[in-house]
This record gives C-alpha cells, structure tokens and sequence, in this order.
C-alpha cells in the first residue's frame, strides 16, 4: 500500500470512528431506537460509556504492547538466525494459533486463571502474538538485499545494518502488521467481557441476554468506534513515518 | 560460505550442537514434572479439585522421559531421514505412553472415590501433551517425506480411537463427560459445520455477484474492508439491535420467518468476514493468467466468456482454493461467537461450560472447534499445493 492512498483511509476511519461515537451517546442511540419502532428501555449512561471505554483501552493496549514487544522482538530474532527451518516452525505455530479462536482461549484459561482480565490478557496474546511474528519477519525479508550489502559496504555493524537500515526501510510493514493486532486486540477484549472482563463487550453481553435493545447497540458502535480510531490513528503514524523517511 | 566462517569462530558451539535437541528436552521434562501439576482430583464435576505431582506416574514416567530424551538424542545425531524416523517412531511411543499412563493413574486415583468424583487432566498434562506433539510434527517435518506428517496424525488417531473403544480412557473426566453428553457434542458439531459451510457459500455467492458490478467495485472494496475493523462481538449486537428494531417497525417481517436472534443473524455476519479473503482471492486468480496469454486466446478468436472459463479460472483455481481454506478457516472460529445470538453450534457447549464454570464441558466444546479448523486447514492446504502441482504439469 502506498502512502497517498494511506492517509484518505486514515481519514475515513477517523469519519466512521467518530460518527460511531456519537452513536454510543445515549441521547442519540435512544432517538435510533425510538426511530425504528423500538420502546427505548434505560440505556447505558455517558460516563458508564466512558468508563467501559477506559478499562477496554487499558486491557486492549496492555495486550498490543506485550503482542508488540514479543511478535516484534522475536521477528527480528528469527531474521537473525537465518535458519530455514525456524520459518517452518513458525508457519505452523502460526497456523495452530489461529485455529484457536480468541473465545476459545477466553474459555479454556477460565477454570486456570479465573474470571476478569487474566484470561482475556492470554488470549490478547496468543492471538496477536503470530500475526504480528509473521508481518514483522515479512517485512524485514522484503528489505532490498542491495540496501543491506551497502550498509555492510559502509562498514556498519550488524546491529548497525538493523537498527540504521532493515528497521527503518522494514517500518511499513512492521506498523501494518502493529495495526492489524490493534484491530485484533480490541475485538478480542470485547469477547473478553464473556469471561466477567469489565469492557465495551459487556452491554452487549447483558444486552443479548436480557433482551435490551439499547445498551447493545451502544456497545456494539462503542467498540467499532474504537476499532476504527485505533485503525486511523495507525495509519496516520505510517502517513508519518513515511514523510520522515522521505525527507 | 558464511555459515563456515562462523563455525570455525565458535568452536565450542560445533560440540554442543548434537546434544542441543536433548538438552531442550531434559530442560522441558524437568520444568514440567517438577513444576506443574499432572492430575486434578475434583469431589465433583465442577470444582477444580486437588493436584497431584508427576509422582503418581512411578517407573511409567520414566520411560516416558527416556523416550522424549531418545528422540532428541536422535534428531541430534545427524540429521538423516533414518534418524528423524526413529525419533518420529519414538516420540510417537512417548506420546501414547503418557496418553495410557495419565488414563491409568486417573483411574486409580478415582477407584476408591464416590461416584461424582472427577479426574482432571492438569497443566502439566496438556503442557506435556502438547511439547510431545510439537516434537512429533517436528519429527516428521524431518524425515523429508511428504506424507510423513499425515501418517502419523492418521495412526495416532486411531491409535487414541481403539483405547478409547477399549474403555481405557473412562478415568478421565473429560470421558465420562463426554459419554453423559455424547448426542449433544455430535448434534452440536454438525450444527457448527453448517453454521460455517453456510456462511463459506453466502460469502463466496455474494461475493462473486458484486464482483459483477465492475462501477462499484472501488466502493465494495473499501466497505469490505473496512468491515474487517469491526469486532465481531459488535457486529453481532449491532445486527441483532438493528434486525430486532427493523422487525419492531414492520412487524409483517416476522411472519415471513425473519428472527432477530438464531442461525440467519449468525451466518450474516459470519458471512461479512469472509468477504475480504474471497474478494482477494477472486482478484488475485483473474489476475494470475498472463496477458500475454490472454492476448493470445483473444487472437485465436475466444470469446471472453471462453478466456474466462478456459483460461483465467484454471489458471487461478489454486488462489481460488487459498481463499476458500482462509474463510472457512475464519468460519469455524467465528461460528463459535454464533452461540452468543443463539445460533447453536459448538460455542453453545462452550458458553454453557462457562456460565456452569465446569471445565470439561469448556473443553468438550473447545476441542473439536480446533480440531475441526485444524483439519479444514491442512485438508484444503493439500487441495492447493494438490491444484498448484497439477497446473506445473
């Protein structure tokens, strides 16, 4: 993906992000509601919004911090080794980790870490985790061989090379594959709100159980409408790491 | 070239190298036996119950750490197809030791117990279980055959299907909680396939269709993916708001069989996810033929219906197929979150084991969703290299 077609997407998340904001308001998600026919029944406060809100972006960023430093740091790792056989490995890794949906990690670490956030934090890794491993091995492989054997022309260290040459040429792709755990972590924080984890998935939670129309609906725009800030706020740092290479 | 430099740099490594795979080994084995928890006894099915050590195993244990240090030792050892074959057939007799041994103890530890008293597999259990399988694909992934990997999954299952039938297993709580739940788990299962296969074909139909409105397809493609950023548990309740506030409005909808809960609101939004791979995956196979080969078909007078049956489909039949094992992929795990607006399937079993905090039943549901992907997975994988090697010629 180019930069110039990044930063209208950019814009247009942030568009479709606020205007799902505004949905979650209460006023506005009762006038929907009342609008469609629907009796509008005690819908969720400004500040509950506010509050699922927070405790939603703390799990979800506590989660793509470790899926950052962990998917990242080991990418570089693995390109070090150059070892064929590690690609393997964690082509199948990958493949085994994704065929375990978040829910089902949520579920099976219930009984060993009990309810809340612990297990929503598990599955925030090991979903994230691989994906990321993956984008970031992917990245720094697509880094031209011609720009490294300059730098080692130049006589700059290995570290050197990664740190002055693979990162900065591989950074695209690395903010990619952040953005797409980004999007990840906060789908998978909602599912959390199953295992008891305090999140924007709990109205929609209780909503669906208990037939509330409302508080599910403000949920459910709350938590697309961090999806999408959190997807153009990734953007727009790629929009930017871009111009600062090119200058 | 390199490689050689580097080994004549670090000599001390070039020693240790043989004996790395065992010292991994010996290093896993001690963590797990020593640290962690091989058995849990529960008074009843949902209390998590009492640990017990890996000392419950006695000389069994052992031999299973003799083994899984054998397979090592042999994988070290040179890196020949003979030797990964050993380690395979070694690993392979680890794993199915460990499996009957875990079975033996569980019901000993239950022989003298009132009748609601469980035997649960602990962390170390599963942790052993699954470092043993991870060596033993490991295994195979070395022994340079192609069919290596299938075999052995195809041997250990029936293997575990004939101790299962012999009523070895029956010590274990997960058994006996699958044989109190068995039609429901089946019933549950084929639910799950539908619930997916049904989504695979909205998904694959609708997608086709609006690729046929060649105007709109910049707009499509940004909608699609921008579907992509909404979580699934929100586009569940937004749907489930929205269809309930549509049939609130008009309620002459009901009559027709539209619900705002069950099977249709589930597969519709199972069915948005998979747009994405199968709107990439039809681009990339129109686009897989050369033009230079569709210059030519249209030279010999082929009509563009022929180019694309005859020409631009066969060539893209393995990316067609990639697609197809992405999205049902994608379709199984999201199947289970179908359960939350009641549509069945096996998240159902799932969420019932978590609202009755009784783990066998969260693991009754979880593991056949992983295994079901896993086998789509591989299944449909074999399909593509299968198509890819038969359009080389």
């Amino acid at each position: 993906m180019t930069s110039n077609r990044r930063l209208p997407q950019a814009l247009g998340s942030l568009g479709v992000g606020l205007v799902l904001a505004v949905l979650s308001h209460p006023a506005v998600a009762t006038s929907i509601a009342a609008l469609l026919g629907a009796p509008g029944r005690r819908p969720l406060a400004a500040g509950r919004v506010i509050e699922l809100a927070e405790h939603h972006l703390a799990l979800a960023g506590l989660g793509l911090m470790l899926v950052g430093v962990l998917g990242v740091g080991l990418g570089v790792v693995a390109t070090r080794v150059s070892a064929r056989g590690w690609r393997n490995g964690i082509d199948t890794a990958a493949a085994v980790a994704q065929a375990v949906p978040p829910v089902v990690v949520v579920a099976l670490a219930l009984p060993v870490l009990g309810f809340g956030g612990p297990p929503t934090l598990l599955a925030l890794l090991a979903y994230g985790i691989m994906p990321t491993l993956r984008g970031t091995i992917g990245a720094i492989e697509a880094v031209s061989p011609d720009a490294r054997q300059a730098g080692i022309a130049l006589g700059l260290t290995p570290r050197q090379v990664l740190t002055q040459i693979e990162l900065p040429l591989a950074g695209a792709g690395i903010l990619d594959a952040l953005r797409v755990a980004l999007v990840l972590s906060i789908a998978t924080t909602a599912v959390g709100a199953l295992a008891g984890a305090s999140t924007l998935g709990t109205p929609i939670v209780a909503g669906l159980q208990n037939q509330n129309l409302l508080p599910m609906l403000q949920g459910a725009s709350a938590t697309a409408a961090l999806a999408f800030l959190g997807d153009a706020l990734m953007l727009a740092a790629a929009v930017l790491l871009r111009r600062s290479l090119d200058r | 070239m390199r490689a050689g430099v580097a080994r004549v740099g670090k000599p001390g490594w070039v020693g240790l190298r043989p004996l790395l795979p065992m010292l991994v080994i010996a290093v896993a084995v001690a963590g797990v036996a020593g640290t962690l928890d091989m058995l849990r006894l529960a008074a009843n099915r949902l209390v998590v119950g009492t640990p017990v050590g890996a000392e419950i195993f006695g000389q069994s244990g052992w031999l299973i750490a003799g083994l899984s240090l054998l397979g090592g030792g042999f994988l070290g050892a040179r890196s020949s197809r003979p030797a990964a074959l050993a380690a395979l057939v070694t690993f392979c007799a680890a794993l199915m030791l460990l499996s009957l041994t875990l079975c033996t103890a569980a019901s000993d530890l239950i022989a003298w117990q009132p009748p609601a008293a469980r035997a649960r597999l602990a962390s170390g259990a599963w942790t052993a279980l699954v470092l043993l399988t991870a060596a033993t694909i490991w295994a195979a992934g070395r022994t340079g055959l192609r069919r290596a990997g299938w075999f052995t999954a195809a041997g250990l299952t029936t293997a575990v299907l004939l101790v299962y039938r012999s009523g070895a297993y029956d010590g274990l709580s997960l058994a006996v909680e699958y044989r109190a739940r068995a039609a429901a788990v089946q019933a549950a299962l084929v639910q799950h396939v539908a619930l997916s296969a049904a989504a695979v074909v909205l998904a694959a139909m609708s997608c086709a269709l609006l690729y046929l409105w060649r105007a709109g397809r910049g707009a499509i493609k940004i909608a699609i993916n921008g579907l992509q950023v909404v979580p699934a548990v929100a586009l569940l309740g937004g749907l489930v708001a929205l269809v309930s506030g549509v049939l609130a409005a008009i309620p002459g909808l009901r009559a027709v069989g539209l619900s705002a809960l069950g099977a249709g609101p589930a597969i519709l939004a199972i069915a948005a996810y998979l747009l994405l791979p199968f709107w990439r995956g039809l681009e990339g196979a129109l686009r897989a033929a050369e033009p230079e080969s569709v210059d030519a078909a249209t030279a010999i007078g082929l009509t563009p219906r022929q180019i694309l049956l005859e020409l631009r489909l066969p060539i893209g039949t393995p990316i067609l197929v990639g697609a197809l094992r992405v999205a049902s992929v994608q379709a199984i795990g999201l199947a289970t979150l179908g359960a939350l607006v009641g549509a069945g399937g096996l998240g159902g079993i799932v969420f019932d084991g978590m609202a009755q905090f009784a783990p066998d039943l969260i693991l009754l549901g979880a593991l056949p969703v992983i295994g079901l992907s896993l086998v789509v997975e591989r299944g449909l994988s074999v399909v593509e290299d299968w198509a890819r090697r038969s359009q080389r010629g």
